[in-house]
């Protein structure tokens, strides 16, 4: 290396940081322009809404003014990033609203800009919009584009088919189990969540038929999915489904089981099932987790607690012998106790 | 004797392998920051994009998410303990707990916390111990309601990875956070690090991180950050911009090619049933964060099960930095004596094609340029302090050279300034940035040297096996306002 490709070097260096300045002039200075824009479409699209929805006869608010009044303050067609933030604006405003002034809200939606976004962007190559345009479809309910979408149901993007799945379950309700149970990918924890609270919010009748035809997936997702979804509905005649899968081989559908059936309190002839399955269960801290359930859940089975108490089983003793003592076995827990010490080894003045 | 040297020092082999040594390394290290700078900028694209499709009051709203339990220790902290509580209780989770360790407080922590909270003693003869620890002497919980989520552990003095393990051992929750009493958590940062958990797919996530914040001379109220200024002094304001870079830079990159071994101590999210597996934290280290983060890839390479470690972008938790030279030469000294002892405990990683990147990449590179960075600049002011007085150095070039270095090193900075201004909205204001921007620049004069005076410090500590715990940290504390 000579002198002059070092000063070159130097003099590349140090114009790159000359341009990071520029950056960061311009990040900062289009933070502020941006926060005051977007401020005032909140407010204006705010005054639509609460003009449309409560309407003044003196001062009526027609169409042609709202779509004037949106185009004033930048929702144009050339400006994508209003009109996305004004889209999250309309999906924001419709979860607040419920009974006619969400049916009003909606029926504005259809007459106002932007038109044909959402659908417009499933089209696209890139993962995030056609995910957001799905998203959007079923937030705005435009179930006239389910078609579009039920395809994307198994894509190969997480995000993609996700937001897909839960258009099915928007769109179809307790049907949408005819095919989430049999889906081709695994499906996440918060997509489990998100398709239960989604069904739970918008069709809380539970539709047993198409729950009872979905207990035949063998697919390690959908019966976690059905026992969160038995949870959620509190459905107590179908606890025995939960019950029959706290002895899984797979760890997941175990722990899913197990902390679904904690919401439920159980017959006594359940109860007696679960505690035959409870030594089936490969995993200490699962079986921990049941312990707690039976415990809290049934009276003091001293049989129970007592063959636990002497199994081979090591790593529980010390809760069952907690729960004896503290439950008037405490001559039972110093039995077990003196029993492991044979009497020449003990040391007793 | 001196003659001896001279020669050493002008023969060409000496003077040849250090020029190539010193260059081949800059390039490398040169390379793998640009590298990170790439990665970090994906990274950051698309944990935002992600974040669009589970938004934080989604996961408040849902019913079954993870339960979680945020531990924290805490040892002699009597003057601010209870503010750290409020503020730590006042965390936004559905299904969240709240553990504070009293690890063998000497002061009036206890009688402070028990007083303020109304806390009840609990017998503490059957607690589960699947982590040994230093016995525990009472558990305390609330009698007071609005508290029920609070438990106090007190037990002997163990260390803070003993103290977090007995809190981890009481846990009942599927994940475990782990922090400090004095750090001040964003109100929705568990809401943000519990979306990996939630999304994961393929691979199980092992362990989560997130952005902690340098917050020296900011106002809290209520436990709450109110207002983020930058420090006044330089020493915080230098760390405020090593944190920046290290966070959004370093982490972000690594954590983009699964590459993380470390979350940090102050802030970090471990499913409970693998830091158990693994016998939790390791009391026998003072770097326990890094030996635990390494431990659990470990275990799962062993197990063959797929994993990840992630790391958000996002500053979620605060912390006070060291005020002084002084007790940053204390803790930098400590964080290389962690190193060097989880370096030496897991070197059977090293060039290990068992443990396939992490063997291969992930642990050489710690050795080589986080362990190796001090060595290497301590040992290249040794080498041109002897080659300029045997007048081995072309002093121009020379001159040259520290000019580009010094730009390249100005420039990462810059960039990671820039990445965070447009990114995030904590420091927005002008003069603000350009404050950072200063301390930047003057980082590799006032800063950087004592940073490679304290990591040498600590290794000296360890080759002569000179004992030393964590060292005292004195902390002003927060700005508290009552308004």
């Amino acid at each position: 290396m000579n002198k002059e490709s070092l000063l070159l070097s130097i003099e590349i260096v140090f114009s790159l940081i000359a341009i990071f300045w520029i950056f960061i002039a311009f990040s900062l200075l289009y933070r502020r322009i941006r926060t005051s824009q977007l401020r005032l479409i909140e407010e204006t699209f705010a005054d639509i809404v609460s003009r449309y929805l409560y309407n003044d006869p003196k001062n009526p608010l027609t169409l042609a003014e709202i779509t004037r009044t949106l185009r004033n303050v930048g929702i144009k067609s050339k400006n994508s990033n209003n009109i996305q933030f004004l889209i999250r604006l309309m999906i924001r405003t419709q979860r607040t609203l419920l009974g006619n002034n969400f049916k009003k809200l909606q029926k504005l939606y259809t007459q106002i800009p932007p038109y044909g976004v959402s659908i417009k962007k499933i089209s696209s190559w890139s993962w995030y919009s056609k995910a957001r345009g799905i998203r959007e479809i079923y937030e705005m309910n435009q179930s006239q584009y389910f078609d579009e979408i039920f395809k994307y149901r198994n894509d190969k993007n997480i995000y993609v088919r996700r937001e897909a799945q839960i258009a099915l379950v928007v769109f179809l309700g307790w049907e949408s189990l005819r095919f989430l149970p049999y889906l081709k990918h695994n499906i996440t924890l918060w997509q489990q969540i998100k398709i239960v609270e989604k069904l739970y919010d918008l069709y809380p009748r539970p539709e047993l038929k198409w729950l009872h035809r979905a207990y035949e997936t063998e697919k390690l997702f959908g019966k976690k999915l059905l026992m969160r979804i038995i949870r959620k509905y509190e459905l107590h005649d179908e606890t025995g489904y939960i019950i029959d899968h706290l002895n899984h081989y797979d760890y997941e559908v175990r722990e899913t089981a197990i902390y679904c059936i904690q919401t439920f309190a159980v017959s006594l002839n359940k109860m007696n099932y679960i505690k035959e399955l409870y030594e089936d269960i490969p995993n200490v801290n699962q079986q921990g987790l049941l312990l707690n359930y039976i415990f809290e859940n049934s009276e003091i089975d001293l049989d129970f607690y007592l063959q636990q108490l002497y199994s081979d089983n090591e790593d529980l003793k010390l809760s069952i012998a907690e729960i004896l003592w503290n439950n008037g076995y405490k001559e039972k827990v110093q039995e077990f106790y003196y029993q492991q010490y044979p009497k020449r080894e003990l040391n007793v003045g | 004797m001196l003659d001896n040297i001279e020669n050493i020092i002008r023969s060409s082999y000496v003077y040849t392998t250090a020029n190539y040594f010193f260059f081949i390394y800059g390039l490398t290290l040169f390379g793998l920051y640009f590298s990170g700078v790439l990665l970090a900028i994906k990274g950051i694209r698309r944990t935002k994009r992600k974040s669009t499709f589970l938004q934080v009051g989604d996961i408040v709203s849902a019913t079954d998410i993870p339960s979680v339990t945020l531990i924290a220790p805490a040892y002699n902290e009597g003057l601010t303990i209870i503010e750290n509580v409020k503020s730590l209780l006042s965390i936004q989770y559905p299904y969240y707990e709240f553990i504070l360790v009293n690890d063998g407080s000497k002061d009036d922590s206890l009688e402070k916390l028990i007083k303020e909270f109304d806390l009840e003693r609990n017998d503490a003869s059957f607690i589960q111990q699947p982590i040994p620890t230093a016995s525990v002497n009472y558990i305390y919980k609330s009698r007071n309601k609005k508290y029920a989520h609070l438990t106090v552990i007190d037990k002997n003095n163990g260390g803070r990875a003993d103290a977090l393990n007995a809190g981890i051992n009481f846990a009942n929750t599927e994940l475990v956070v782990c922090t400090d009493a004095d750090c001040i958590i964003e109100q929705d940062a568990i809401l943000k690090m519990v979306r990996p958990y939630l999304e994961a797919n393929e691979k199980e996530i092992v362990a989560c991180g997130g952005g902690i914040g340098i917050a020296n001379d900011s106002v809290v109220k209520n436990g709450v950050l109110k207002e983020l200024k930058l420090p006044d002094s330089i020493v915080p304001m230098v760390q405020v911009v090593e944190y920046i870079r290290a966070f959004l830079l370093g982490r972000m990159a690594w954590g983009e090619i699964n590459g993380l071994m470390l979350v940090s101590g102050a802030f970090g999210m471990y499913p409970r049933k693998r830091v158990i597996q693994v016998g939790g934290f390791n009391p026998r280290t003072v770097g326990e964060d890094l030996e635990l983060c390494i431990r659990l890839r470990t275990h799962m390479e062993d197990l063959n099960i797929p994993y990840k470690v992630v790391y958000l972008p996002e500053t979620l938790c605060w912390t006070e930095g060291p005020p002084d030279y002084d007790i940053l030469i204390k803790q930098r000294d400590r964080w290389a004596r962690g190193l060097w002892e989880t370096m030496s405990l897991h070197k059977k990683l090293f060039f290990n094609p068992r443990y396939r990147y992490m063997g291969i990449l992930y642990y050489p590179y710690w050795l080589f340029f986080e362990f190796g960075a001090p060595i290497v600049e301590f040992l290249g002011i040794l080498l041109i302090i002897f080659f300029g007085i045997f007048g081995l150095i072309n002093w121009p070039m020379a001159v040259l050279l520290f000019f580009l270095i010094y730009g390249i090193g100005c420039l990462f900075s810059t960039t990671a300034i820039f990445l965070y201004v447009k990114n995030f909205d904590h420091y927005t204001r002008p003069k603000q940035v350009v404050e950072l921007l200063l301390a930047a620049y003057l980082e590799p004069f006032l800063y950087h040297p004592v940073l490679v005076y304290g990591q040498m410090k600590g290794y000296y500590k360890k080759l002569f096996n000179i004992k030393s715990g964590w060292g005292t940290m004195t902390r002003k504390g927060f700005k508290i306002s009552k308004s």
